[in-house]
């Protein structure tokens, strides 16, 4: 089952996915930002697809002007996009994935290494998401189910076409890829994988230098 | 929010000559294609390859398609396969050949969107036999900034449908295509060549052919070697061996101009063309290859485009009518000699179909002439232009970067018609690039 605010979107690549790889998906029309967050519909389109085995949410929002003094609307929606309607389904699920032995994967972004001027409330959201995997992964621990965290670089998106950036995009199809081979494993990763060495490096670069740093 | 989606790019025609910097939005869901003000003028962008600025023009949007290709329908009966604009040709086929279909007419690079095959209404192997891309089509869905999603056919909304194809995307952004596929009758095609003295003989060869794939390759390096070349023929021939995934890297308009310098010269041209025809003594007369092999050669064989480097090439294709074509060739290849010009090689095709819109088609014979940039390159050009206008020729816009107006509104026959229509249907000419400027369509 496919879910995004726009049916014709996801009415299109369920059609695609059922031409392409053979496999039957229902697409629904659902806004995770909404208020208040009902999950009933889901719930009902579920019944065709029981029983639930994995939740996969490439789930985000972000905003040109998303700095420090951003206005509290464009703030809300921001952090729910990022951290709390994540949060929200896969709390909803949870029973239901860890009775099936299910999957349940997140996905988070590079930008949550460190609190900048910039994209403020986007990283303060992902590094909150970040947290709540780990306690998930906690849990998931000592259970059936498998907890996975993707913290994503450049990807190949609307967000980063025709943009001149330090290192290269990766295809969302690659990452796809990887999503599904390691859907039995638990665990977090950086994809592209070189996006670790750059994630630690910016972590422990000192104040004094960080501080200096415009990007 | 649509501020996040729209960049400032640099584009350059596949040839090298143009290039223009303007907003640049690549879609991935029907509201971002929507977003932007109903008042910006824009233009649609499949794959980035034809050879004029079709795709990109000052102060235009370009709505780049590439996210749009998703395959949508399929109905098993009449094989008929609804996809959207932004699936690439590589994709449809792939997609077909597993299921033992395939579509007929391909262009020659694999990366070409099938919305960019209808706006410039391209062309395969074999026109002759199957015609041009939008005889394959069965309906388009146009969206106009003004007007919505419209839905049109050769049945319903007729003349939609006809601006459309060959209409270089001036209608509005084709979002998804409804085409006919075919039964694939073979798994491979056995190409085999002939030898050919003088572009007369390959008009020969060619007018008797039936094969699958028909086409024919000269030098056209002015001198005594001018107009030797080899005539491909292609059938289906069935060696029971499955289609492989094509393996090629992709090449685009930067990529293609990677080199700093233009290797291609008299002397380059000349060595090279020998070349050609002394392998073609030695190489088995007829190879076996797939069916993506036959139909994408520039794929897996990017030299010819890379060489010409930075400053790029011009190509002039023009259609001739079949009692026409060998008097044109014969003045071809005097203009050649006389202005001493900068052509490299020739190709001629076996056309059949109906000129409409600003597309290239009707009976009769391509000839497609490349050559490399020198100071004689402009003025040979203008007077091959001459040449097509007394034979009565149609040129191939997306094949020119450089096409005059006054020579588009003499050669193509329903120019004023096209423009006509075009001005009823959308008199605030919303869509708009540097091909549309040039040609006075705004």
């Amino acid at each position: 089952m496919l879910l995004s605010r726009d049916l014709r979107d996801t009415a299109a690549l369920a059609n695609h996915l059922t031409l392409k790889y053979e496999v039957r998906v229902s697409p629904l029309a659902f806004d995770l930002c909404s208020e208040p967050l009902c999950f009933d519909t889901i719930d009902e389109s579920l019944l065709d697809h029981l029983p639930l085995k994995g939740l996969l949410m490439p789930i985000g929002a972000n905003d040109m002007n998303d700095a420090v003094g951003l206005c509290p609307e464009k703030l809300e929606y921001i952090s729910t996009a990022n951290y709390l309607a994540p949060c929200k389904l896969l709390n909803h699920y949870l029973p239901a994935l860890e009775k099936n032995a299910g999957l349940i994967a997140g996905f988070g972004s590079v930008a949550s290494a460190r609190g900048r001027s910039r994209n403020a409330a986007y990283s303060a959201a992902k590094r909150a998401l970040d947290s709540y995997f780990e306690s998930l992964a906690h849990y998931s621990a000592k259970r059936a189910f498998s907890s996975q965290y993707y913290i994503l670089g450049y990807l190949d998106t609307n967000l980063a076409f025709s943009q001149n950036l330090l290192f290269p995009v990766a295809s969302p199809d690659r990452i796809a890829d990887v999503v599904y081979s390691r859907r039995s494993t638990n665990g977090r990763l950086f994809l592209p994988r070189h996006w670790y060495i750059l994630y630690r490096i910016m972590q422990f670069l000192p104040w004094t230098i960080f501080r200096r740093l415009s990007f | 929010m649509i501020d996040d989606l729209v960049r400032e790019t640099r584009f350059t025609t596949f040839d090298g000559a143009l290039s223009v910097a303007t907003s640049h939005q690549r879609p991935d869901r029907f509201s971002h294609l929507e977003l932007p003000d109903i008042g910006v003028h824009r233009i649609p962008r499949g794959g980035g390859y034809s050879y004029s600025a079709a795709s990109f023009g000052e102060n235009a949007l370009v709505q780049e398609m590439t996210c749009f290709n998703r395959f949508l329908e399929f109905n098993p009966e009449e094989l008929t396969l609804k996809l959207e604009a932004g699936v690439r040709l590589i994709d449809l086929m792939e997609w077909a050949l597993s299921r033992q279909l395939y579509f007929p007419v391909l262009p020659g690079y694999p990366l070409i969107t099938v919305g960019g095959c209808i706006a410039a209404d391209v062309h395969g192997k074999n026109p002759y036999k199957d015609g041009t891309f939008s005889d394959w089509v069965k309906e388009i869905t146009v969206f106009h900034p003004q007007k919505g999603y419209q839905l049109c056919s050769a049945q319903s909304r007729s003349d939609l449908f006809a601006m459309t194809c060959g209409g270089y995307g001036l209608t509005g952004v084709i979002t998804d295509v409804t085409l006919q596929l075919a039964q694939l009758p073979a798994s491979s095609i056995a190409l085999s060549r002939t030898r050919v003295d003088s572009l007369e003989a390959a008009i020969s060869v060619l007018s008797s052919s039936d094969a699958d794939i028909t086409y024919s390759w000269h030098d056209a390096c002015h001198g005594s070697n001018f107009g030797r070349g080899i005539v491909y023929n292609g059938r289906w021939y069935d060696e029971g061996a499955q289609i492989q995934p094509m393996r090629f890297r992709p090449m685009t308009a930067d990529t293609r101009a990677s080199l700093r310098f233009c290797a291609w010269n008299g002397l380059s041209a000349r060595c090279v063309n020998t070349a050609m025809i002394l392998r073609s003594r030695y190489l088995k007369r007829a190879s076996v290859m797939s069916i993506l092999d036959a139909s994408f050669p520039f794929a897996s064989n990017v030299y010819f485009h890379k060489l010409f480097g930075r400053r790029g090439l011009s190509e002039s294709q023009m259609l001739v009518d079949e009692d026409r074509i060998v008097g044109f060739l014969e003045a071809l290849q005097k203009l050649v000699t006389d202005m001493r010009a900068p052509t490299m090689m020739l190709s001629i095709k076996r056309f059949r179909g109906a000129q409409k819109s600003l597309s290239m088609s009707g009976a009769g014979y391509l000839v497609a002439v490349d050559c490399y940039r020198n100071h004689r390159t402009d003025d040979f050009l203008h007077r091959l232009d001459e040449l097509m206008l007394e034979v009565g020729g149609q040129p191939n816009l997306s094949k020119d970067s450089r096409l005059p107006e006054d020579i588009a509104r003499m050669s193509i026959a329903s120019f004023s018609e096209f423009e006509r229509d075009l001005f009823d249907y959308d008199s605030e000419r919303t869509m708009r690039s540097e091909l549309s400027a040039r040609l006075g369509l705004l």
